[in-house]
């Protein structure tokens, strides 16, 4: 499993947090941004597409509010993409959604609740089970 | 101004709490449902709330699941939605005023009563401020979905629920 991360220019210092955290915590992550000069349209897609190359890869996408990073990566089939700033949600929506990216606001998340979403992210697994016909039918839409 | 409102069984109560909210405010309520808590799949409602949006029977739209994430991403997977999922009403006011988002998403288990008519109500009120910058990426959003015209498929989801009429999914 890989950690793909990126970030626009608003995330940027969160994003090399996570980095660093990931990595010592012997994860091996993947820096679609090193760029400090994207936009989130730009770094959700370069986010998105990277996961979907494998199928156990988890991206976290980052700009101030979350918000722009969620609406693009949402667009693009195969993205299930949650906005979180909570552990429960992080937890939940890897169980019920299936989701293979979370979206964070820099400006929303101090860095340990973002440290502590994304552990209950990657610690928790997909339930399958009735909550594959949901999936399904998101996959279906785009 | 008219809401397109949905949700799936695990909330019904709280989209039932939150269409009299608005309609005591003297707003029109679209309900899509669902209405009861039969258990039901989320992008159903996500579509049918999202579809009265795009095809302008609705100003905005609110989306509410357990966390909110399943809802408003399948809202979001619609050509001409731009969907916010919030905990918070800073990103609610952003995401108006900069993205023009039309479709607020929430977790009925995630957010109490109260924080949610403010993000419902600062949604409603904040206006969308134009800018080049924020034009540009709307648009990018926007021009992401090629061909959109799934919105008016009733019958996309028919196998899905045949297999799950079925047994095909179980736990």
């Amino acid at each position: 499993m890989k950690v793909i991360i990126g970030s626009d220019t608003k995330g940027f210092e969160l994003k090399a947090y996570l980095v660093n955290f990931l990595s010592s915590e012997g994860y091996k992550v993947m820096d679609m941004t090193p760029d400090p000069n994207l936009n989130f349209v730009e770094s959700a897609r370069l986010v998105s597409e990277e996961v979907l190359k494998e199928e156990d890869n988890f991206g976290i996408v980052i700009d101030e509010y979350g918000a722009g990073s969620f609406m693009v990566a949402n667009k693009i089939k195969g993205v299930v993409c949650a906005e979180v700033s909570d552990e429960h949600s992080a937890r939940m929506t890897k169980e019920h959604n299936n989701a293979n990216i979370i979206s964070l606001g820099s400006g929303i998340v101090g860095k340990t609740l973002a440290k502590n979403v994304v552990m209950s992210f990657l610690n928790n697994n997909y339930s399958g089970g009735r909550h594959q016909i949901r999936v399904d039918m998101l996959n279906r839409l785009a | 101004m008219k809401i397109s409102i949905g949700c799936d069984h695990i909330v019904t109560d709280i989209k039932n709490h939150i269409v009299k909210y608005l309609e005591d405010k003297g707003h029109e309520v679209i309900d899509n449902g669902t209405y009861d808590n039969v258990r039901t799949h989320y992008p159903i409602y996500g579509k049918k709330t999202a579809k009265k949006v795009v095809n302008k029977e609705a100003d905005l739209g609110i989306v509410i699941c357990g966390t909110g994430v399943g809802i408003t991403t399948s809202a979001n997977k619609i050509k001409g939605i731009r969907a916010a999922l919030v905990r918070d009403v800073s990103t609610a006011k952003y995401a108006k005023e900069e993205l023009n988002a039309n479709v607020i998403g929430i977790g009925g288990r995630i957010t109490g009563i109260g924080l949610m008519e403010e993000i419902i109500d600062t949604f409603i009120s904040t206006k969308y401020k134009e800018t080049e910058e924020n034009k540009e990426l709307i648009k990018s959003i926007d021009d992401m979905i090629e061909d959109g015209s799934y919105v008016n498929d009733e019958h996309l989801f028919d196998d899905l629920l045949e297999k799950w009429d079925k047994g095909y999914y179980h736990d």
